[in-house]
């Protein structure tokens, strides 16, 4: 069991804070997924759960204990990330980058134990890279190297999946493929997701809770239902959205939408 | 190193936000005083030296010249040529180093990474040890050759792949062209026993501009540099981005061959005239950026007067220091240059 | 399981490789000595070198074996790997393939310090064949200790870019104070500088040796403990935090044996500057950038192409010789372009 909280965190860039105050809890066991419009502080606040960012005042804690004075490497084994930039090394295979994934749970000189290698097996064979697995991550597409990342992080393990627009520059059917695969994961094994989606309906589709932000601050939270209304819609992202409900999901979304400073 | 698509795109929309901005009113203010201050740095440094000469005889040995006067004679004879020797020199090193950095994207580009500091220095070898009698305009050309031979072995085998010329195979091809030639000369330098003789030409020596020089030089310099202030423009482009300057409407390629062109002839020049000293290259870009922003429309022109400045200042302090010795003008721009430079990796050096 | 079956194959075929290329540069690393024995002034033939090392040589043979050759050849050999080890971890940690020792002011610094001792010492007060190395030693940590001490800051710690930026600015500082201490110099007394910037592997005995020893035999365990740090630490920032590496710790020690493998070697060798890129480049072509083979093959490279500089160096114009570090770089760079032409950067 791992519980997030986010308690009165303040964060920014050198001088400049973009989050001041901020309280949350992320639900347990639960898809979460942080929205709202450019700039609003949802990858800082992403960052700064998944400790890339240090708070400058309050923290954040997992299961009561502030994560900075937790071990890094304890805190590995508990929570991966995928980051929203990753910068490709060169000269590994699929199944060599895949396999740093167990870093966390290695030591001193051994090589991969048998429980390694199988979660590495797992994780590629999961997110459907097994195929690939020998070719070098240089040489594949930026849908395969996607999957490939994200089988590094589920080859970690985690209790807690925190990923940074884990479906942008990805086309439809792939986006499809990462969102199904996540919701197996957190029905399955119940993983804890944590993330950042810019596509509306795919947040309120595949989450089970979601986090608006404008502004470094939070306008408002809960189950899609509560927080997909159209006046969240115009108090978060200044549009007029008509909605509708999925078919598929039975879940709020956004048919069409139009700008409420008037066209 | 490549990087994902999703980093290069992010980056981008960045850098446009970032990068964007130009200070046009700071610009036409530092090239005014940058102006004003160059006169008066050339006025002083020519008033100085063995005999000291005061600025109103300065002023009359330029505009109403007269023969009989000694005073007038090393003025015209000795001290101009020299002074507007470093002043050009300063341009085209600091010009050279401007293009470089916005055509790489590399902060620390100069016109030393395309080999061309290698390529002059190996050339100084051959001829100092093969035909050691050269006159020196030959000795020039020979310099300046190598430093061509050197650029176009790095350009050429930059190009040599599907991808291009990249920015980073340019900077690895530029490193091991410079590893090869500098070896092939301390080589032959050890052979010939000629070792401090380079390590004197790489501390540079500004002395060696005369009339004669100047002349030769000058209308190439200058079509350069009209050259550069032409291509400013798309420099500022390239620099946010290959995509994003094909998007707007450039020709990369061309624009990175007219670019090493105009690096050739301003850095070629000014090597094969005073030596080695393009640490100047590195610096007054970053310089001139820190004031004026990040538009080479900019950078370009204000790189040549603060460059000129820099190097006019770094002359008269290099005769001051320990007259009638001369300092050498390497070592005083690195003493003036480093702490500054060590400051700009201290604020910055971090997203680069 | 046929699955699993086929990963830890293709798993094994990696292990296969790796044993395969360090086999192979053992070869080339006994051919080359025996090359180095056969060729020269006072050659030996592979069965005299036999027959010497095993105690049956006479005494000029066991003199030169053993007081020339070999102590010059085991030298080649570790200063290739420290150089090389030292350069892996710098491109690995900062992610920048232009990345090598000499960057960090140490090349530059053991420089100044040679400089010194010939301009400052008179000549036949201290034994420079002793205390050149010592001096070279101190410029060296001294002038990297300089990098670091610009390059850090409090709050950010060790950013891999700004430390590159900050060294080649010491660089460039060292460089002036060497062009002035050089005008002073008589050309006589500066020629043995010169060997020395050059990377010169000329005087040697089993001292230097000895001296350099303690040095590798600290820090390459060290770093070679740290193989899937370096592994992760290559990802990049974020990731290396995911995976739970604590940056700053793991930054700061692999950076002081990087610089201390590399002023230990300089120190004793001269200037070789172009090994600590180039193993690390042409490992990579052949093995990819696991460290667990990754590291070991550069250090293999690294000494394969010292040894092969100072052999080639003695012997091509003899009886002149031309210093290891030219050689190298005289058959690096060329390869290097090679090798860019084909790559994908």
């Amino acid at each position: 069991m791992s519980t997030l909280t986010i308690e009165q965190i303040a964060v920014g860039y050198g001088d400049s804070i973009i989050i001041d105050g901020l309280d949350v809890t992320i639900p347990e066991n639960k898809i979460t997924t942080i929205i709202g419009p450019n700039g609003c502080g949802k990858s800082t606040l992403l960052k700064t759960i998944s400790r890339l960012l240090k708070a400058q005042k309050g923290s954040v804690y997992l299961d009561g204990k502030a994560i900075h004075q937790l071990s890094t490497k304890d805190i590995a084994k508990r929570m991966a990330i995928l980051p929203q930039t990753t910068e490709t090394p060169s000269g590994l295979t699929v199944y060599e980058l895949v396999s740093y994934g167990r870093f966390p749970y290695q030591k001193g000189f051994h090589s991969m134990k048998k429980e390694d290698v199988e979660a590495v097996q797992w994780a590629l064979e999961v997110t459907g890279v097994t195929d690939f697995s020998d070719r070098p991550v240089e040489a594949l597409s930026g849908g395969q190297r996607q999957r490939v990342w994200i089988a590094m992080a589920l080859a970690q393990e985690t209790e807690i999946l925190v990923l940074d627009e884990p479906t942008t520059y990805l086309d439809l059917a792939h986006q499809l493929d990462i969102l199904l695969l996540l919701k197996s994961l957190n029905e399955k094994e119940n993983r804890t997701i944590v993330m950042v989606l810019h596509d509306l309906n795919h947040a309120s589709r595949f989450s089970d809770y979601l986090i608006a932000m404008k502004d470094g601050a939070i306008v408002t939270e809960g189950t899609p239902n509560e927080v997909m209304t159209a006046e969240n819609m115009e108090a978060v992202f200044d549009i007029q959205a008509i909605m509708t409900e999925c078919p598929l999901s039975n879940h709020p979304i956004c048919l069409t939408y139009q700008s409420s400073k008037g066209v | 190193m490549s990087r994902t698509k999703n980093m290069t795109e992010q980056d981008s929309s960045q850098t446009i936000k970032v990068k964007t901005k130009s200070k046009p009113i700071t610009g036409v203010l530092v090239l005014l005083i940058g102006i004003i201050g160059l006169i008066f740095a050339i006025g002083l440094s020519i008033s100085f030296g063995a005999a000291d000469i005061d600025l109103m005889t300065v002023w009359s040995a330029v505009f109403s010249f007269n023969g009989d006067l000694t005073s007038h004679q090393i003025i015209q004879e000795i001290r101009l040529p020299r002074v507007l020797g470093a002043a050009i020199i300063g341009a085209c090193f600091s010009v050279a180093g401007a293009i470089m950095q916005g055509m790489t994207r590399n902060p620390l580009a100069d016109s030393g990474l395309l080999g061309l500091n290698a390529g002059a220095a190996f050339m100084v070898a051959i001829s100092l040890s093969f035909f050691p009698g050269l006159s020196y305009q030959y000795f020039l050309f020979f310099s300046f050759a190598g430093a061509a031979m050197s650029t176009i072995i790095v350009f050429g085998i930059g190009s040599m792949s599907r991808l291009g010329l990249t920015p980073m195979r340019l900077v690895l091809a530029g490193a091991a062209v410079t590893a090869l030639l500098t070896s092939l000369s301390q080589g032959i330098a050890i052979h010939f026993d000629l070792e401090q003789d380079l390590a004197f030409w790489y501390a540079g020596d500004v002395s060696r501009a005369t009339w004669e020089n100047l002349e030769y030089m000058f209308p190439w310099v200058l079509i350069a540099f009209i050259g550069a202030l032409f291509l400013s423009r798309s420099i500022t482009l390239l620099s946010l981005g290959e995509e994003i300057a094909i998007g707007l409407g450039q020709r990369p390629t061309l624009i990175k061959i007219a670019g090493f062109i105009v690096v050739l002839i301003l850095a070629g020049i000014a090597v094969s005239m005073v030596g080695a000293v393009s640490f100047v290259g590195l610096l007054i870009p970053h310089l001139t950026r820190f004031l004026v922003g990040h538009d080479y429309r900019w950078i370009i022109p204000n790189s040549i007067v603060v460059g000129s400045l820099f190097m006019v200042i770094a002359d008269l302090c290099a005769r001051m220091m320990n007259p009638p010795n001369e300092t050498p003008i390497g070592a005083l721009i690195a003493v003036i240059g480093v702490p500054f430079f060590l400051y700009i990796a201290r604020k910055g050096g971090k997203g680069l | 399981m046929i699955e699993h079956m086929s990963t830890s194959k293709t798993e094994q075929k990696k292990k296969r490789k790796f044993l395969m290329i360090t086999a192979i540069c053992f070869i080339l690393l006994i051919l080359t000595f025996i090359f180095s024995m056969n060729t020269g002034a006072n050659s030996q033939s592979p069965s005299e070198v036999f027959q010497t090392l095993i105690g049956n040589g006479d005494r000029q043979q066991h003199l030169i074996l053993f007081e020339f050759r070999l102590p010059r050849i085991v030298l080649s050999v570790l200063v290739g790997i420290g150089l090389a080890v030292s350069g892996c971890v710098l491109q690995s940690i900062s992610r920048n393939a232009l990345a090598e020792p000499g960057l960090l002011g140490i090349h530059a610094g053991a420089g100044l310090a040679i400089l010194m001792f010939v301009s400052f010492v008179p000549v036949g007060v201290l034994n420079s064949t002793y205390f050149t190395p010592v001096f070279a030693l101190f410029g060296a940590l001294f002038s990297s200790f300089l990098v670091y001490r610009f390059a850090h800051k409090r709050n950010e710690g060790l950013l891999p870019m700004r430390l590159i930026l900050t060294g080649v600015a010491v660089q460039a500082g060292i460089q002036a104070a060497m062009i002035v201490l050089t005008i002073h110099l008589t050309p006589e007394r500066y020629e043995t500088v010169a060997y020395w910037l050059a990377g010169h592997i000329g005087t040697t005995s089993w001292d230097y040796i000895l001296a350099l020893l303690p040095w590798l035999i600290i820090f390459l365990p060290i770093v070679y403990g740290k193989v899937r740090v370096l592994n992760i630490l290559h990802l990049g920032d974020p990731l290396a935090i995911s995976l739970g590496t604590d940056l700053e710790k793991e930054r700061k020690i692999l950076i002081g044996a990087a610089v201390c493998l590399a002023a230990s070697s300089v120190s004793v060798s001269g200037s070789i500057s172009f090994v600590g890129l180039i193993a690390p480049h042409l490992a990579k072509q052949l093995i990819g950038s696991r460290h667990e083979y990754y590291l070991p093959i550069s250090a293999l490279l690294g000494a394969l192409l010292v040894l092969l500089g100072d052999t080639i160096g003695r012997v091509i114009l003899a009886p002149s010789e031309i210093p290891a570090g030219l050689v190298v770089a005289v058959i690096g760079a060329p390869y290097f372009l090679y090798l860019l032409t084909k790559s994908n950067v």
